[in-house]
């Protein structure tokens, strides 16, 4: 015997609550109850004799006595009790069903989804009808569809709507949820229904529960397909991308496929690689641009996954940094300046100064403008008399005793003991953050407001600094500085969807942002320098952090390598249709009428609005007549 | 209780078309509107007789003279002007119901003593309980109608009832005969019809106004209730169900019934008023229909 909907717990403590109030409402229906009247004249006919009272008491005991047993009937009722035959208790499944990328693929007309779809439902019919299943989708997360439940119209829509995602299967996480979800219920079997294409590395530990049944698809399918797409700025020529693209046969024949990558509609590069049988193959190209635009890399010719076949990539147009020097040597200034290629110089005399014109960057070599430049600003050497920052003292012949490494303007900078013959040191006023110092005190301050401004108490190319490494990196840290967003936006990665690890650079980890192609920000987490997010579908991702943008276009579809042999003991076909449980015997709508029953009897014989019968229609009848008598 | 809320002016501009009703002849003073068979100086004709020394030459019929050469003095009925005294029931009882009876019969007061006012009828209202409370003189017209919202606002619900012993202490207090209307619920301890009996024997005209509430005709409890007496206190205890109330509605229809013929049968009229009827429609209907008042053209 089971109770299907209450727990035999549940059932007691309703009817106790259940009875309680009942009882409670016939005390209180019985108590005497106070009331305040004109005249007590007219209660005295109509009074009845204490021998009737008691008996009338008496007799609604039995009323009471119905009215709990109508309470016991509904309830019993409504808790479903069943009787189910020994050996065919109702069992709790969970059916596993592949949705990773791979179950897109095509074999002869349909897709392994749909083959998947058939299994699935097929087994489900096999189940008897008092199996509970749950059904949980799988690929990089596994998601209950479902929770244990016996209605197949629910299950069989939910298996009808499941579809591939864009992540490869991890197993492993879907079969521990099958066995946690689980434990501590009528076991019954994990159904796994897929490809089972999974990492070689997940194979080596996988575990599996006890009970398995692995119903797998014909996969056997002839697939070529981009792997991942590297796109970086060639360190000599920054208006040249250098473009890996990785392809890889799934299939066990080799295929030539053509690679074309079209840049702006345009064609810009091609390939015909031979690729193996199930080994990748890496090719490189170089393409020359200096605008943005979208390049599109293709895999011509039919096969079973499309979804592989082709990725779209955002290329960011090539910045410079516009710098404005006025100064009366720049034969000085123009050797430091033409190292990079990041920076387009202009050069001017003092007398030709002109605070409106545009630029990113201005520098002024000894040199104090009437008006101060309306952008950031380097000052080398300023004479004392305008200088931007107050001048303390002038010192000769002093050493550079310290950099400030926590300002990133003195980053990887450990050059020391650097003579110069003259240099002013600075007071630092509010907002002012010192970079550089000799013992006296700060010779190169930076500020952040209203622009950026770095200024220098002594010429850095007119000192031994000028022969020194220091210079041009701290130049290179100055223009990094000055123009972030620049030296940003020279990688960018064309990968799979799921989940994606990206190293930081030392203090990178500050002020990260990580956006979806449409400006929603996409959760993530960092530990120790490592920014880890999840991407569980096709798009592209931003990752903004204080060095710069990063782009990864995560198109592809992600494919594991291995397929997962399943173990020997796990059962592999679908079972034929169980008829071996014995019918389930109902209670409920006998209790229910038997409820029923023992209400009508009591509002026949106790409710007040009971049709008279034609002995208490004559009663009434003579109690009038002695009322009459009473009062005439 | 002002008079805003319980009379208004609307009402009141209707009840100055009304005019109270006696049908007994009570001797008075000439100016009332209700003929009596008393003859005296009246406009409808009553009789002729023989001329006396001293009478009135003005009323000697002249033509009967002229055929029978023989003098006649033509009779007139009187129209007097008969006292009206309005008893109101103030006692405990009076205090239950919803709306409260007191308030009711205060209200039900209030409007035929107007009606009393604009027909400069000489009326006395006098509230009793176990006798008779001081009452208060009306007359004047209707612009003497505040001193009695005022009496009966100050008025209160409480004391029980004894009618022998008030009319016993009327019938001493007021000798001469007159209209008596009593707004009561008639619940006393004693037998109220005996009192009311000797009361018209004494040759006033009664105008019983029974007020109830649907509590007093038909209790909606049901189950085991101990009742206590809002006058006595005292108690009882007992079962009520659909049928003890039906014997208790029964009971108290044939007591309404008793009253009603007490008070045909001396003359006098009945009107039983629930407190679920509205006021205004208590005074022009169930009054007007039982003739205690009447609409006047003028």
């Amino acid at each position: 015997m089971q109770f299907l909907n209450l727990t035999l717990g549940q059932l007691l403590a309703l009817l106790a609550t259940g009875s309680g109030l009942l009882i409670a409402l016939y005390l209180l229906d019985r108590s005497r109850r106070r009331r305040l009247v004109a005249t007590l004249r007219f209660w005295v006919a109509a009074s009845r004799a204490p021998e009737s009272r008691r008996r009338r008491r008496l007799q609604e005991w039995p009323s009471l006595l119905l009215q709990l047993l109508t309470l016991l009937l509904l309830l019993a009722a409504l808790a479903q009790p069943r009787f189910v035959p020994q050996g065919a208790q109702p069992r709790d499944h969970v059916l596993v069903l592949d949705t990773s990328a791979w179950m897109g693929a095509r074999v002869g007309g349909e897709t392994l989804i749909e083959q998947a779809r058939k299994l699935a439902r097929t087994w489900l019919r096999s189940l008897p009808a008092g199996d509970r299943v749950m059904l949980v989708r799988a690929d990089a997360v596994p998601t209950p569809a479902t929770p244990f439940t016996a209605d197949r119209d629910l299950l069989d829509r939910a298996i009808q709507a499941a579809q591939p995602s864009a992540t490869a299967l991890r197993l492993a996480r879907a079969l521990a949820f099958a066995e946690r979800a689980q434990r501590g219920r009528p076991a019954g079997e994990t159904v796994f229904v897929g490809a089972g294409r999974i990492s070689p590395e997940e194979a080596i530990g996988l575990q599996w529960p006890a009970g398995l049944r692995v119903l797998r698809v014909q996969d056997r399918v002839e697939n070529c397909g981009l792997r991942r797409i590297a796109l970086s700025r060639e360190p000599q020529d920054p208006a040249s991308w250098r473009i890996f693209v990785a392809a890889k046969n799934y299939g066990e024949r080799p295929h030539r496929r053509r690679l074309v990558l079209t840049f702006g509609g345009a064609l810009v590069a091609q390939a015909e690689p031979l690729l193996e049988p199930a080994s990748e193959q890496e090719l490189s190209f170089t393409l020359r641009t200096r605008s943005a635009g979208w390049l599109e890399v293709r895999l011509l010719g039919a096969d079973a996954l499309p979804a592989d076949d082709e990725a779209l990539v955002e290329l960011p147009a090539l910045r410079q940094i516009r710098v404005l020097a006025y100064s009366r040597r720049p034969e000085l200034l123009r050797p430091l300046f033409a190292a990079g290629t990041w920076a387009s110089v202009e050069y001017r005399s003092p007398e030709a100064y002109d605070p409106t014109a545009p630029a990113d960057l201005v520098v002024l070599d000894r040199f104090c403008p009437p008006a101060p430049p309306q952008t950031h600003t380097v000052w080398l050497d300023p004479p004392p008399e305008r200088a931007p920052a107050a001048i303390r003292e002038t010192v000769r012949q002093a050493r550079l005793a310290r950099w400030r490494s926590d300002h990133p303007l003195a980053a990887g900078l450990r050059a020391r003991d650097l003579a110069l013959p003259t240099a002013h040191v600075f007071a630092p006023g509010p907002g002012d953050a010192v970079v550089a110092e000799v013992d006296a005190g700060a010779v190169i301050l930076a500020r952040t407001e209203p622009f950026k401004t770095v200024v220098f108490g002594f010429h850095p190319l007119q000192t031994a600094m000028r022969y020194e490494v220091a210079a041009p990196l701290l130049f290179a840290n100055l223009l990094r500085w000055m123009a972030p967003d620049v030296f940003g936006g020279r990688e960018v990665r064309v990968g799979s969807a799921g989940a994606l690890s990206l190293e930081l650079a030392e203090g990178e980890n500050r002020e990260v942002k990580v956006l979806a192609a449409d400006g929603r920000p996409l959760p993530f987490t960092i530990e120790q320098n490592r920014l880890e997010l999840f991407a569980p579908q096709a798009e592209q991702v931003r990752v903004l952090t204080a060095a710069g943008e990063r782009v990864f276009s995560l198109s592809l579809p992600e494919i594991a390598d291995g397929r997962w042999e399943p173990p020997v003991q796990a059962t592999r076909r679908v079972p034929a249709r169980s008829s071996r449980r014995a019918p389930v015997t109902e209670f409920w709508p006998w209790l229910a009428l038997a409820a029923g029953l023992c209400l009508w009897t009591e509002a026949c014989l106790f409710a007040r609005l009971r049709p008279a019968s034609p002995a208490d229609r004559s009663a009434a009848a003579l109690r009038r007549r002695r009322t009459r008598d009473a009062n005439p | 209780m002002s008079e805003q809320t319980w009379i208004d002016q609307r009402f009141l501009e209707r009840l100055e078309r009304l005019a109270l009703r006696w049908r007994k002849s009570f001797p008075g003073l000439i100016g009332g509107r209700n003929p009596s068979r008393f003859p005296g100086p009246g406009m409808e004709f009553l009789d002729h007789r023989h001329f006396h020394h001293g009478d009135d030459l003005r009323a000697v019929n002249w033509r009967a003279y002229l055929r029978f050469e023989k003098l006649f003095l033509k009779i007139f009925r009187i129209e007097p002007h008969a006292p009206v005294r309005l008893l109101l029931d103030a006692s405990a009882s009076m205090a239950l119901g919803s709306p409260p009876k007191f308030d009711y019969a205060r209200k039900l007061a209030g409007a035929l003593a107007y009606v009393g006012l604009v027909r400069l009828d000489t009326l006395m209202l006098i509230p009793f309980r176990a006798g008779l409370e001081s009452g208060l003189r009306c007359a004047g017209g209707r612009h003497r109608f505040a001193p009695i919202v005022e009496f009966l606002s100050e008025l209160r619900a409480e004391g029980r009832t004894d009618y022998f012993q008030t009319v016993r202490q009327f019938v001493s207090r007021f000798s001469d005969r007159g209209l008596i209307i009593i707004i009561s619920d008639f619940f006393d301890d004693g037998d109220c019809s005996r009192a009311l009996q000797y009361l018209a024997d004494f040759g006033h005209e009664l105008m019983l106004v029974h007020v109830w509430a649907e509590e007093d005709r038909s209790p909606p409890w049901d189950g085991r209730l101990e009742l206590v007496d809002a006058e006595t206190g005292s108690r009882l205890e007992l079962d009520f169900d659909a049928d003890a109330r039906q014997q208790y509605t029964a009971a108290f229809d044939a007591w309404s019934e008793s009253l009603r013929r007490l008070a045909l049968a001396n003359g006098g009229r009945y009107v039983a008023v629930p407190t679920s009827l509205d006021v205004e429609e208590a005074v022009f209907d169930s009054l007007a229909a039982a003739g205690a008042v009447q609409a006047c053209s003028s």
